[in-house]
């Protein structure tokens, strides 16, 4: 019973067995991560760190878990970018998820804007139904979605079909989100600018969007890592080589047959690394969106 | 007038235009489809008679002049027969023009680089021909019809030398195409007629709500079954006249090429007419004996397929032109008129989000229920609704099948890909991987929340990294690293004494492996919820707590448990439906395997659209999955809302 007494903070808990659990759980973490960087930094296509010899001793089968490369080598990474057309579909994510940011957060805002400001028929409704079509199963969007842009609209393998299906997807997280700020800013400040005689267009570009800054900063980066990690419907609309995104251009080189785990390796931290980053950065915003009516009480 | 009565005339104005346009658009567009069809059946005469007379000339044994022979032969048929234009003979074998009835075209000869058209075709013909054959069904077409412009039809047939496909003849025929003429002023008249009536009846009806918009109603409907049967006794019409048309043709073409036959010396069973007006598919329309006969019978069930769809559009468009004429003789338009000038503003911000939203993700989604009652699938998806509608037959395949299992002479074998089974799969993986993820991420976040931890941020930080690796990054690393031959956990495995494991070939340890993946990526965020929870509670309550003499437990179920439920429990919700949706992790790290015994609900539904391309199943296997989730919030509101108010 003496672990339940960290909660009580005040006794003095000896730490060298919480280090250990710790460690233990930071080995976990850290673990398949130090593989790909393993992988990525051993210039082949191998899974393995070592090869085995024929009789492999206890010694030779702990070399091969140990995450360091043998071959200190750059050449996944050249490869990647020259050999390989990661960089084109590196591109193609990077496009259509820029395009899918400016598209959301324009909609997103106004629609914000509207649901915060103005009271009218169909506001609650509005809201409300932003709120169930997030329980919509994607499998189940994904059908129709594939029948009508695909089949109906020939925007198959397009950027314009995928940034369309990812904008409005993100509508909804985007408008809540952008709807609670907007809230919280001071309604007086725009009766006054209403008194002097600006219109709802002057007081939402010049008052509103100005103050609420961080808000939207934050939002743009959510549907931009979303966008930029999507991987499955990327995986069903695109299906030409040349039109790739980056997640589902890292499942072509290790799907099916094809297993070049170097490749993979170094495109997977090509392509995390900016969102790690930029995830470390936001995650509290995250927490405390996700949480935000619970922690209150 | 009084305003009622302005406003219901303005309805039925519009009701009339809209509903009178649309049937006089679908009157002239099936009158022209019919025109069409007279061509091509006359063209395809022509052709597969030409191909009997060709097919039986080419087939007799002499092998010396038989070329100029069936020269012969064909510049008889084209000069004898009524409409043919030219006709030429290919080869596919050699790819050549064998023979042609124009001289210009300087047969025989290779086809030439711009003919690559034909040379196409008759690839096209006989692969159809090929999978018919395999397949026992006629799926693919046998014979094509080209407009050529000026009035003339270009018609390809195969011809057969002992049933498969060698050659094929071309044939050009001009095919009498009189363009239809439908009357504009049928419909004007009964519109205006029907407005009069209106007028006349707003007279004493002026203030009286009710029965002037069921008046309205009922002379838009007239108006419309009106003109619906004028359209109809059109196209009997003009359907009889098809038959008369192509039967006439077919006793001409008949009759001539019988001559042509005879005169060559082939024998009398040379002409097979019974075969000639049939569809694309080569069956017999049924409609015209090869006597040139109509059959009244067969004539008139065609007749009633068209009569029934004609109904069913007078009637979806009387159902709207009520709707239409309520919505504007009630006065609601007049009242959305004004409530969208009222607030305007605010629209003009919605509007981009709404249509958006409206567009991509409401409509898919009624889209998808509505393709969960049909049977639409790859081949289909052009097809109308009606078409490939099977009723709830998806949903009752889905849910009955209570065949989880079944005892085969080895034991008992599973059925992984029931539905029950993946239910269950599904209901074990969210459980264990939130009860995983609550367990592990609130130990992690207690001993985080030690007082003068060292080292705290620094493993705060280190702790959070799988949660931020995107995730399809991290099922493939996974799936990497349970490689049975060179993957780390199998070396793992040998260095501590133990024999390499196919994580992927049994279903128990395929799911360790994807638990082993998403436990890793899922802690974290309940450590980090926990954590913040911790850190909320303000530390006099345990100091209160010490001075009662309350143990660790005791503190911790009393005081600990309860300050950190209005956190834990919106966050286990989240994780429960996340986990439920964790589509990534089993579609790439397991992918399914073995033998869909790991799949989980929504990868099953994306390989039965995807894999099987059976969309309307796997949208009825969605909207199920739909259902559950919805089901599963209402409980979960219910709970929640049950234990605030006891607490």
């Amino acid at each position: 019973m003496a672990f339940f007494k960290l909660s009580g903070r005040g006794d003095k808990v000896p730490q060298l067995p919480l280090h250990l659990i710790l460690a233990f759980f930071v080995v976990y973490t850290l673990y398949p991560l130090a593989w790909v960087f393993t992988v990525a930094f051993s210039g082949g296509q191998n899974l393995m760190f070592v090869n085995l010899p024929p009789d492999p001793t206890t010694l030779d089968r702990l070399r091969t878990i140990i995450p360091w490369p043998h071959d200190f080598s750059f050449a996944n990474f050249s490869a990647v970018f020259t050999d390989q057309p990661f960089l084109l579909w590196m591109l193609n994510s990077a496009i259509v998820a820029i395009a899918t940011t400016i598209v959301g957060v324009f909609m997103a805002t106004t629609a914000a804007y509207a649901f915060s400001r103005f009271r009218f028929p169909g506001r609650r409704t509005g809201l409300m139904s932003f709120l169930v079509s997030q329980m919509f199963p994607g499998v189940l969007m994904l059908i129709p979605l594939y029948i009508i842009l695909v089949q109906w609209l020939g925007l198959g393998s397009s950027r314009i079909g995928l940034v369309l299906v990812y904008a409005t997807t993100a509508i909804p997280f985007c408008v809540w989100m952008l709807k609670g700020y907007f809230d919280t800013i001071p309604k007086e400040l725009e009766e006054s600018a209403l008194i002097d005689g600006a219109s709802p267009r002057v007081i939402f570009t010049r008052i509103i969007l100005p103050l609420a800054k961080p808000a939207i900063a934050v939002t743009a980066l959510f549907s931009f890592m979303t966008a930029w990690n999507e991987f499955i419907l990327a995986a069903t609309l695109m299906d030409q080589e040349t039109m790739y995104t980056a997640p589902v251009g890292l499942r072509f080189f290790v799907g099916g047959f094809s297993q070049q785990w170097g490749y993979f390796a170094a495109g997977a931290i090509v392509a995390a690394i900016p969102v790690v980053l930029l995830f470390m950065y936001l995650q509290r915003y995250l927490v405390s969106g996700l949480t935000a009516g619970a922690v209150k009480g | 007038m009084t305003p009622l009565a302005r406003r219901v005339v303005v309805g039925l104005v519009l009701v009339l235009l809209l509903g009178l346009g649309l049937e006089y658009l679908a009157l002239a567009q099936a009158r022209q489809a019919s025109t069409g069809t007279a061509a091509r059946r006359q063209a395809l005469v022509a052709a597969r008679a030409v191909a009997d007379v060709v097919a039986a000339a080419s087939g007799s044994d002499e092998t010396d002049g038989q070329e100029a022979a069936l020269q012969r032969t064909v510049d008889r048929l084209a000069a004898s027969l009524d409409g043919v234009e030219r006709i030429r003979v290919i080869d596919l074998g050699a790819t050549s023009l064998t023979v042609s009835s124009d001289p210009a075209d300087a047969a025989p000869r290779r086809l030439k680089r711009d003919e690559k058209n034909l040379y196409d075709a008759g690839q096209l013909l006989r692969a159809n021909d090929e999978t018919n054959r395999q397949e026992g069904v006629a799926r693919k077409e046998l014979a094509l019809v080209e407009p050529l412009g000026g009035g003339l039809r270009q018609a390809t047939v195969p011809l057969r030398s002992d049933g498969d496909v060698t050659g094929m003849a071309v044939v050009d025929v001009a095919a009498r195409e009189p363009v239809p003429h439908t009357a504009w002023w049928h419909p004007v008249v009964l519109g205006l007629g029907a407005l009069a009536l209106a007028l006349l009846a707003a007279l004493p009806l002026g203030s009286n709500r009710w029965g002037l918009n069921a008046v309205a109603a009922a002379l838009a409907i007239a108006a419309l079954a009106a003109y619906g049967w004028i359209g109809l006794s059109t196209i009997h019409a003009d359907r009889r006249t098809e038959e008369e048309t192509v039967a006439a043709r077919l006793v001409a073409v008949s009759a001539d090429a019988g001559k042509v036959a005879t005169a060559v010396g082939l024998p009398a069973g040379t002409l097979q007419a019974a075969g000639w007006d049939a569809d694309l598919y080569g069956r017999p329309r049924g409609t015209v004996s090869a006597a040139g006969a109509i059959d009244e019978a067969a004539l008139a069930a065609d007749l009633g397929q068209q009569t029934s769809r004609l109904v069913r559009l007078v009637a979806g468009l009387s159902v709207l032109a009520l709707v239409l004429l309520a919505f504007v003789g009630l006065g609601f338009a007049s009242t959305l008129g004004h409530t969208l000038s009222t607030h305007r503003q605010a629209y003009f911000y919605v509007v981009p989000a709404m249509i958006g939203m409206l567009v991509l993700v409401f409509f898919p989604f009624a889209y998808g229920i509505t393709l969960s009652f049909t049977e639409s699938n790859l081949y289909n998806t052009d097809k109308p609704i009606w078409d490939i509608w099977v009723g709830v037959d998806n949903y009752v395949e889905i849910l009955t099948d209570w065949k989880v299992y079944e005892n085969t002479d080895e034991g008992v074998v599973w059925r992984y890909q029931n539905f029950y089974w993946t239910l269950g799969f599904t209901v074990l993986w969210t459980v264990t991987n939130v009860a995983f993820g609550v367990t592990v991420g609130l130990f992690l976040a207690l001993i985080l929340n030690v007082k003068g931890l060292a080292l705290k941020p620094f493993y705060r930080v280190l702790l959070i990294l799988p949660w931020a690796v995107p995730n399809y990054i991290t099922a493939l690393i996974w799936r990497g690293m349970f490689h049975r031959q060179f993957g780390v956990v199998n070396q793992i495995v040998q260095v501590l004494g133990g024999d390499a494991i196919s994580w992927f070939e049994q279903p128990f340890t395929s799911f360790m492996a994807v638990l082993a993946t998403n436990g890793w990526l899922s802690f974290p965020f309940m450590m980090v919820v926990s954590l913040g929870a911790l850190q909320s509670i303000p530390s006099d309550l345990y100091e209160a707590a010490r001075v009662d003499g309350a143990t660790g437990w005791q503190q911790f179920r009393s005081i600990t448990l309860p300050s950190l439920k209005p956190a834990l429990v919106p966050a286990i919700i989240l994780s429960v439906i996340w986990t439920f949706n964790m589509f990534n992790i089993i579609y790439l790290t397991s992918q399914g395997e073995p033998a869909h015994s790991t799949e989980i609900l929504i990868t099953e539904a994306y390989k039965i659209a995807f894999e099987q391309y059976r969309y309307g199943y796997a949208a009825a296997y969605s909207t199920v999955i739909f259902l559950i989730l919805l089901a599963y919030g209402a409980w979960q509101n219910h709970v929640t809302r049950a234990t605030e108010s006891i607490g």
